[in-house]
């Protein structure tokens, strides 16, 4: 104890830096340990009265009201009697320890820990490992001394380095190799300062092996190791000493009763152990068994109520569901059972090899030389590579037990580690790719099929497959009308079934070290093993082999980047095979059958493959650890429209399909949005020495200028071409199929598909191939709706009313159906739309919807649009309350639409003509020049904190698009344009700017203070900005000398205060317009409509768009009507109002009022009545 | 850091700021203690310079106010004219007043350090002669600021100054004196280091192509072998003398910009430690880079004086940032660089050496490597030959061959065929400009 209050004194000086840190560099379990220890050992060998006289002299130096150069020397002096003081103490207790070599085995009776009780008598039986009960007593000594604590204050306590050993053990384990992970375990543990690198986990996984052994020898001297290292065993823990017992046919039920004691003691709980304890193959079965053989009644009970979410927003939601009409899907049960084995088969073998879209090309006898030969050369490598990782696995295995990547090569066959680096070769692209990348993306592939194969391992895949056919009952179409969510369905049913693995992985995600580690000894094997012949293309009898990939370095400015290129002739082989055939990973595309419901933060979406709720950067662990902390019901809504936005059925659009392939194949078409070829690239300039020797140096420059030009254009023509040869060749792949994109969200709540390449945010093309797979008649209203669409679409027309518009599509009705009839050779009136494939799509829906016999009964899967106008300012505008604001972005009801746009520019031009009569020079210049466009951008992107600095980037470039602006005045024009632009809006957003002010203020303050900026949206999501100092973490390897990682995310880093204030008005929007999003997903569900979302742009079919429309504006108002701001500047207020503060500072404790007097003012607001919006035509439209 | 190069600073800084509370007893009765100060320091200077001592006593007369200067001016050219009389085609110029000097400099807005000093002027101008009256080498003379430099280099009857100057404050005061001289010095409004940019379109001062600047001052291209045609003096700012060096090092090679008018001779104040790892020996592990095998294969190096950083004034405000490294980094070290005249041969052209650059850059990024390794990894047949030839063992590291042994395994590996078909030949083609 005496120590716990010297800790604490030492707090309260601030010069007592040396004594804070060596007690507060000790993780809190570590802390009461030693003290724990102190007590024990080193306390009865020091003399108590010296420490006495120690507190004595602590508490009259203690200063009360003495002023403040008194009090610093005093400081200073009972520094050096402390220092005095520890120096003595170290010398005692170390040549204590050194003398005496205490042998105690038992842990001192007075404790109170876990294992005091069972597992005493651990020197009986078979000693599992000989040596340790001499080593631990060694280190139970050491332990007390101060000295080991003292010696290395500055080692860090490091969670990723946890982490990484909790890989490697479990990567051990998995491929077998038990004694490589217990010799692990056993000597960082020995090692008083690598203890720190193991962690309660790293103990459980050990016990675990014991476990499915039944030897319970080595889990109770794990248990005595976990208390030495000052742990406390977690309901894992426990549930493999059950499971042990479980296994052990007649053991003592003695046993079992003091473990269930002990976990009573601990404050756990049986149920909690049972209901939330992640469990693989039969350990939930044994460790029951061996509960039932005491309390042979025992049932673990299960919650029958859920706890629903609080926030009032989705109170209706969830209590009143008599008049909810959850959607169906239109198939029946066999056929989704049998969707969901063939998406099972997809995700098993983790790869898919699909045609690409250019196979229709016709062949030559060369490309067909080539792919022989190509294929001849895989095979080869294949076999190489085989053979050398068995080779090298031998020779590595006899290696020490240093941390290498040994178990990490075992996970998987040897052939499937040759098939990912041979798939990686033929992804990577002609000019090579930077090594961190490539090893990271080969460490992920490895780390995806490691986890699918656990999975499958585990017993998984028949618990899966058994929940997920009573699932998909649910919503098959020849059952009645379901009454509940799907979520709550698979809980349901994963209770019922509750005996076997657990469905959720706790498994450890690789960490980037780990991924890139691994990536890279994979690389460097392919570089020293992947050979080709160096003749092979001239076919000559040259026998050199030369290596496939080469190692360099690029160098950009002073930085040096490690790079990996393919050897010219392999370029060459691959570019002249002109290959049809392309092989993704398995979760690149669209599911074939519903996705699996979100549940929790760690089990949803994709079947097997891992998918992370909120994606976020590897090794990012600030979200998760907010979302574990989270009550789970609070996300039930988040989880509930994440699996309603999945569970949308899509279906490709195959005409459209056809007649996009057709001119991608006949060299695409840049106005179109189809990439053109390489061959269609501008060439590269060439010249000769010689030559340039004549030019001038401008000419020169310009040639060289010329010359990078092309370069990059190639570049971007490749890397663009390629983008949409897999979306259109995965689109080809599922042409005939119903698909799902399973959804997750970044940290601010904004929904994604998983799938990459090709889903519904993608470009115009992409956009124009999809339509859901459902059906709906017209109804009365559908077809109007279409060819409001259609306008919307083109661009044109933006301020008429919606009536004007129909009539204008209804006037050009000629020219909508020859656009379908004859898409590439009539007048082609869609290409000139803003989204011309979207349009095109469009145009044909319409044309055969009037063709129909009865239009009102035209079954149309069309999915039609709704855009909201400017969204960040529409709630910039309802969180202010400004009335202008919210007249300009249609929050009000009007004849036409508003078009805040114009209305800026209307203002700017207005300044600008007050500006030219005083007789400015610029605003004269600027006369006619003003426009929508020009002021467009930065109008868009200034609620998402554009700068003026951006903004007058942007206006500089829209200027340059004008022909006839001169062109010395560009510079001069745009400064004064965003100028203009940030008054107007400031005028017309007057409570917005304040908000924005506020909100940036208030996120520097936070984040000087050292606290990144934390907040709940108004639908309980909790959101983090995790952005802080840089930290930069250096891999070793052969391959290069090292490889710096930089990671920004690192919560021990300092906040970036600038990327924190700047982010913060942006993130905070979107986590609101994503809280809207979410809210109008799920009201939809229940009013069974059909519902996805591109942020701010709404989905739905033709005859719903007016239900959408009404949901979609109520819940904008019963989003508004809640006290965001307030709430807002409460949790700020609550979170950031204990910061340590050096009162010694003035400086500092003036920003610290400053702060929470900023936080608990929130800007005033306007006077606009927000129920206005649900009379408002063009809200979303 | 050490105490003393603090304590030296301190003592400055007072100095500088007038509040002189040490009673400064040098050689000179001195009422202000600035140059006396430098003066002291000057025992750094690695060269016995004369030049110094008379100059400087003058500026000291000379110090009154500015607006009786002219008629002073002519007084002091008589203190001098003994000295230099016969090379004065023109009334001997006054270099101005410390104080006023050091002001206008102060203004300029960009990071820049200036030489006001008279006796730093004239020991520069010492070392840039000796023979400045007679050379027909043209002076460019970068960023002279308030003109000291080249005040005191056209005393010292240097024939052709051109004083490039990207500042537009300095202007007028150098285009006025640019006036008052006989065709002596020109002006023009130019950064050196922003001669041929690649990336700029529009070409706007101080932006400009070597070739107008050349041909606006009459210099015709030369030949590489003859006499260096021009000298280039300027002081590199420490933040971006590496790149500037890499910079010139690509034009050299590429005898492109200012190195088309052939062997221009480089005068450049840069950090001692810059100097230091310019001149980094074989073996050295942290230092012998490409950068530095480059350097000594074009250049004679050679360093003419070493001068303490607070001789110099800087532009701005806030102390300028000096690098602290390894090594001791209290002067700025004024280095001469000799393009060689046997740089080019019949294997080493303008046209190749972007491919010397880059297999200097790859092989010096891990100088623990094995050269024999690296030339296996470009899968060349000849090599052991070439190293056998070389008399390189097959455990030499690439850290540990001399700049002329890289020179001659070039000319070697140029000559075998299989060089020129490796990735590394064409890697060059690809990316071998600077700025790309």
């Amino acid at each position: 104890m005496s120590l716990l209050r010297l800790s604490a004194f030492s707090k309260c000086l601030n010069g007592l830096t040396l004594l804070e840190r060596s007690v507060n560099r000790l993780p809190k379990a570590d802390h009461c340990h030693y003290c724990f220890t102190v007590r024990n050992n080193s306390g009865r060998r020091i003399a108590e009265p010296s420490w006495k006289s120690q507190k004595r002299h602590f508490s009259a130096a203690f200063p009360k009201k003495e002023d403040g150069e008194k009090r610093c020397l005093e400081q200073s002096q009972l520094l050096d009697v402390l220092e005095a003081r520890i120096r003595q103490l170290q010398s005692d207790v170390v040549s204590d320890v050194q003398h005496s070599k205490v042998q105690f085995v038992k842990a001192p009776k007075s404790e109170t820990g876990a294992f005091s009780g069972w597992s005493s008598n651990i020197n009986s039986g078979k000693s599992w490992m000989p040596k340790l009960g001499k080593r631990v007593s060694k280190e139970v000594g050491q332990t007390a001394s101060p000295e080991t604590v003292k010696e290395y204050p500055e080692a860090p306590f490091n969670e990723d380095e946890q982490q990484r050993v909790q890989c490697y053990l479990e990567a051990c384990v998995f491929s077998g190799d038990i004694d490589r992970a217990s010799n692990l375990l056993l000597t960082n543990h020995q090692n008083i300062r690598q203890r720190k690198v193991l962690n309660i986990e790293a103990y459980n996984l050990m016990m675990s092996v014991w476990a499915k052994k039944g030897s319970m020898d080595p889990i109770r001297q794990l248990f005595v190791l976990v208390e030495e290292a000052g742990l406390k065993p977690n309901l894992s823990s426990y549930s493999a000493a059950l499971e042990c017992l479980g296994r052990t046919p007649n053991c003592d039920p003695s046993l079992i009763n003091r473990i269930l004691q002990q976990i009573e003691a601990d404050g756990l709980s049986l149920d909690e152990l049972f209901c939330h304890g992640v469990f693989r193959q039969d350990e939930r079965d044994m460790a029951l068994k061996a509960v039932l053989t005491i309390q042979p009644d025992f049932q673990p009970s299960i919650k029958s109520v859920m706890p629903t979410c609080s926030s009032p927003l989705v109170k209706d939601f969830y209590s009143e569901r008599t008049d909810s009409r959850y959607p169906k899907l239109a198939f029946s049960l066999e056929e989704l059972q049998k969707k969901f084995r063939n998406q099972l088969n997809v995700e098993q073998t983790c790869a898919i090899t699909i045609n690409s879209v250019e196979a229709l090309k016709p062949l030559t006898e060369h490309v067909v030389k080539m792919r022989n030969l190509l294929t001849k050369q895989r095979r080869v490598w294949h076999k190489t590579l085989v053979g050398a990782l068995r080779e090298k696995k031998a020779t590595m295995a006899s290696t020490s037990n240093r941390l290498c990547q040994y178990p990490y090569l075992g996970l998987l066959d040897d052939k499937d580690y040759a098939d990912i680096m041979i798939q990686s070769l033929s992804e990577m692209p002609p000019s090579g790719e930077s090594l961190q990348v490539l090893a990271k993306n080969l460490g992920i592939r490895v780390y995806n099929k490691f986890c699918i194969l656990r999975k499958r391992q585990n017993h998984m895949v028949d618990k899966l497959n058994r929940i997920y056919n009573e699932y998909v009952e649910l919503v098959a179409e020849d059952n009645e009308t379901p009454s509940v969510l799907p979520r709550e369905r698979w809980q349901m049913l994963e209770a019922e079934h509750s005996s076997g693995p657990s469905l959720l992985g706790e498994e450890c995600h690789w960490t980037h070290a780990v991924l890139i580690e691994l990536g890279i000894f994979l690389v460097e094997f392919m570089i020293d093993h992947m050979k080709v012949n160096r003749g092979i293309l001239s076919f000559s009898h040259d026998r050199k082999t030369v290596p496939v990939l080469y190692h360099m370095y690029t160098f950009r400015g002073n930085k040096q980047m490690g790079f990996i290129k393919q050897h010219p002739i392999v370029t060459q082989i691959h570019q002249d095979a002109m290959e049809t055939t392309l092989t993704f990973d398995s979760y690149v595309m669209p599911m074939l059958c519903p996705p699996v419901p979100w549940t929790s933060t760690r089990f949803g979406a994709y079947l097997l493959t891992p998918t992370k709720l909120m994606r976020v950067g590897i090794g990012n662990k600030q979200h998760d650890i907010l979302l574990e902390k989270c009550p789970v019901e609070e996300l039930h809504p988040v989880l509930d429209s994440l699996t309603q936005l999945g569970n949308t059925a899509w279906r490709i659009n195959q005409p459209l399909l056809d007649v996009i392939i057709s001119v991608f194949n006949d060299k695409g078409c840049e106005k179109l949005g189809v990439p053109p070829p390489l061959s269609e690239a501008p060439a590269i300039p060439s010249y000769s020495h010689q030559e340039m020797a004549t030019y001038t140096s401008g000419e020169k420059a310009h040639l060289k200028l010329e010359v990078i030009n092309a370069k990059k254009k190639c570049a971007e023509m490749h890397s663009l071409r390629m983008d949409a040869l897999y979306k259109l060749s995965i689109a080809n792949h599922v042409r005939d199929e119903v698909f799902w994109f399973p959804h997750n969200m970044d940290f601010r709540g904004r929904t994604y598909p998983c799938p990459p390449y090709f889903n519904h945010l993608g470009s115009d093309v992409t956009r124009a191939i999809l339509v859901f797979a459902e059906g709906k008649p017209l109804g009365p209203g559908g077809l109007d709706w279409l060819k409001i669409h259609l306008v919307n679409l083109t661009g044109l027309k933006k301020r008429s009313s919606l009536a004007g518009r129909l009539e204008h599509a209804n006037a050009i009705m000629d020219l909508i159906m020859d656009s379908a009839d004859r898409p590439l050779t009539g007048k082609r009136w869609w290409q000139d739309a803003d989204e011309p494939w979207q349009a095109l799509a469009c145009c044909m829906e319409i044309t055969n919807a009037v063709r129909s016999p009865d239009v009102t009964q035209f079954v149309s899967c069309f999915p039609v649009h709704q855009d909201g106008s400017c969204n960040g300012l529409q709630h910039y505008a309802a969180l202010g309350r400004d009335v202008i604001g919210a007249i300009s972005v249609n929050l009000m009801s009007c004849e036409v639409p508003q078009d805040v746009y114009s209305v800026v520019a209307q203002k700017v031009e207005d300044f600008r003509v007050r500006d030219a009569e005083k007789g400015l020079k610029i605003a004269k210049d600027l006369a006619g020049f003003i426009n929508r466009k020009v002021v467009k951008q930065t109008v868009m992107t200034v609620v998402y904190g554009v700068t003026r600095y951006g903004g007058r980037l942007q206006i500089e470039k829209r200027l340059k698009e004008i022909d006839d602006f001169p062109e010395d005045c560009v510079w001069d024009a745009s400064r004064y344009l965003v100028h203009q632009v940030f008054n107007s809006l400031k005028e017309m957003f007057t409570g917005t700017r304040e908000i924005q002010d506020w909100l940036t203020e208030s996120a520097r303050l936070i984040a000087k203070f050292g606290n990144p900026v934390e907040w709940v949206t108004p639908l309980g999501l909790p959101v983090i900005q995790s952005y802080h100092r840089p930290r930069v973490q250096q891999l070793k390897n052969n391959l290069q000398s090292h490889l710096s990682l930089q990671i920004c995310h690192d919560s021990k880093q300092k906040p970036d205060v600038i990327k924190q204030k700047n982010a913060f008005p942006p993130n905070f929007i979107h986590s609101l317009d994503s809280t809207h999003m979410m809210l109008t997903a799920l009201y939809c569900y229940s009013a069974g409509l059909t519902f996805v979302s591109v942020h701010d742009c709404f989905w739905t079919h033709a005859l719903t768009v007016d239900t959408m429309n009404k949901v979609c504006r109520e819940q904008f108002v019963a989003l508004h009507s809640q006290p965001i701001l307030q709430e807002l500047a409460k949790f700020l207020l609550q979170k950031n109002s204990s910061v340590p503060i050096n009162d010694v500072n003035r400086k500092e404790v003036q920003e610290y009022e400053r702060m929470l007097m900023l936080l608990s003012k929130v800007p005033q607001t306007g006077n606009f009545d927000l129920n206005q919006v649900k009379e408002s035509m063009y809200f979303f439209s | 850091m050490s105490s003393q190069s603090v304590r030296l600073f301190v003592v400055a800084v007072r100095h500088m700021c007038g509040h002189s509370l040490v009673r400064h007893t040098g050689r000179q009765p001195s009422s202000s203690c600035g140059p006396g100060v430098l003066l002291q320091r000057r025992a750094y200077s690695l060269d016995r310079g004369t030049a110094g001592q008379p100059q400087l006593q003058q500026a000291r007369k000379d110090r009154t106010p500015p607006s009786s200067s002219l008629n002073h001016r002519n007084l002091s050219a008589v203190a001098v004219s003994v000295q230099c009389e016969p090379l004065c085609k023109y009334d001997f110029l006054d270099v101005g007043e410390v104080d006023e000097n050091t002001q206008r400099a102060q203004s300029c807005r960009t990071t820049r350090r200036f030489i006001v000093d008279p006796a730093l002027a004239s020991l520069v101008t010492h070392h840039l002669g000796p023979d400045l009256e007679d050379s027909k080498a043209v002076l460019f003379e970068c960023n002279p600021g308030p003109g000291v430099l080249t005040r005191t280099l056209l005393n010292a009857g240097a024939q052709r100054v051109v004083a490039l100057e990207s500042e537009k404050v300095f202007l007028p005061d150098l285009q006025a004196l640019e006036n008052r001289v006989d065709g002596q010095l020109e002006v023009v409004h130019c950064d050196l280091f922003k001669l041929d940019p690649l990336k700029k379109v529009v070409m706007k001062p101080p932006a400009m192509y070597s070739d107008k600047l050349f041909t606006d001052l009459g210099i015709s291209e030369a030949n590489w072998t003859d006499d260096v045609p021009a000298k280039v003096f300027s002081i590199l700012t420490p933040s971006k003398e590496r790149k500037q060096l890499w910079q010139l090092l690509y034009s050299l090679y590429e005898q492109n910009s200012i190195f088309r008018y052939g062997r221009v001779e480089l005068n450049f104040f840069i950090s001692e430690c810059e100097y230091q790892k310019l001149t980094a020996k074989t073996g050295d592990a942290l230092n012998y880079r490409a950068y530095v095998i480059l350097w000594k294969l074009a250049c004679h190096i050679e360093l003419l004086h070493k001068e303490p950083w607070e001789s110099f004034v800087s532009s701005s405000k806030i102390k300028l940032f000096i690098p602290k490294g390894r090594f001791s980094n209290d002067n700025m070290c004024l280095v001469r660089m000799t393009p060689r005249k046997d740089l080019f041969s019949s294997s080493l052209t303008t046209s190749n050496a972007p491919i010397l650059f880059m297999m200097l850059k790859q092989l010096m990024v891990r100088k623990r490597n094995r050269l024999a390794d690296m030339l296996n990894v470009w899968n060349l047949d000849s090599g052991p030959t070439i190293m056998k030839a070389l008399g390189l063992s097959k455990k030499t590291k690439t850290g540990d061959v001399s700049p002329e042994t890289y020179k001659l395994l070039f000319e070697l590996l140029n000559t075998c065929p299989d060089f020129t078909q490796s990735w590394l030949y064409q890697e060059t083609l690809e990316s071998s400009w600077r700025g790309s």
